[in-house]
């Protein structure tokens, strides 16, 4: 089958790509509600991701002057994640907040129970901020 | 200023221009027996900085040509290069990569997201690139 198929490297030819079980693989590890590890953070404070059927949901609190800051609510794109060794795979997340003023990208992933995220912030305004990487770490609590 | 976190809010005097001197080089693979790519160039081309990839096919390195790459700092203040993103477009898939700089080593992230009707998942991978310094 794999000869049929188009690709620019090897692993566009991993069998898992084509297995309906790769779609949702233990996404409950990414379910539910997570909190920086870093109580004095400046960036991302809380996450909740939530499933809807093979749909799922991203939820982010940035903490602001004055409380957290409520991030409009975003469907996720769910990623097969191949990088894992077989037993601990589960499904990344990539989610995109859209929020004129600036744009956060984001992936999102499980790392023996931890949540990783790396945001890449691009401005859109006219204030000299430079676009910028950061990469934060979550507890279930 | 608009912000949605705290460290949004910074004091800008200017447009800052990002230096982005440490990312230009060859970038070689931790893994010798990635099934992704095997290795990146960044450099810069007629004013503009471009990444050329290089990943491994079944038959030897297959050549995804250049994309411009967009340039991270690591805060909205930042003048120097923490990381970058770029995109492919192969016709019948998309390729995101997104690198960030941790200790001298490029974390590339991954996003592969087919467009053709071979009904495979969109994927992720995280693979970890060095700096082909030619010191040692």
């Amino acid at each position: 089958m794999s000869q049929l198929l188009d690709f620019k490297q090897n692993s566009h030819l991993d069998p898992a790509l084509t297995d309906p079980a790769t779609r949702t693989l233990n996404a409950d590890k990414l379910v539910g509600r997570w909190v920086n590890t870093n109580p004095d953070t400046k960036g991302v404070a809380e996450i909740t991701i939530k499933q809807e059927r093979d749909q799922f949901s991203v939820n982010v609190k940035g903490a602001g002057p004055d409380g957290l800051i409520s991030w409009p609510t975003v469907q996720a794109k769910v990623l097969a994640n191949l990088e894992e060794e077989a037993g601990q795979r589960a499904v990344a997340f990539a989610a995109t907040f859209a929020f004129g003023f600036m744009t956060a990208e984001t992936y999102l992933r499980v790392n023996k129970g931890v949540l990783v995220i790396v945001l890449f912030n691009t401005f859109h305004d006219d204030s000299g901020r430079s676009s910028y990487v950061t990469r934060e770490f979550f507890y279930r609590p | 200023m608009q912000f949605a976190q705290i460290c949004d809010q910074v004091d800008t005097a200017a447009t800052r221009k990002i230096d982005h001197a440490g990312l230009i080089g060859t970038w070689v693979n931790s893994n010798p027996d990635t099934t992704g790519i095997a290795r990146m160039v960044v450099e810069e081309l007629e004013g503009k900085l471009t990444l050329r990839t290089l990943a491994i096919g079944p038959e030897g390195l297959i050549d995804w040509g250049t994309s411009e790459l967009s340039v991270y700092g690591s805060s909205p203040s930042s003048d120097v290069a923490a990381g970058f993103a770029c995109q492919y477009d192969f016709g019948f898939a998309e390729t995101l990569l997104q690198g960030m700089l941790l200790k001298g080593l490029m974390v590339l992230a991954q996003i592969h997201s087919f467009k053709d009707q071979s009904d495979r998942v969109p994927f992720f991978v995280r693979e970890y690139f060095a700096l082909d310094h030619g010191r040692f």
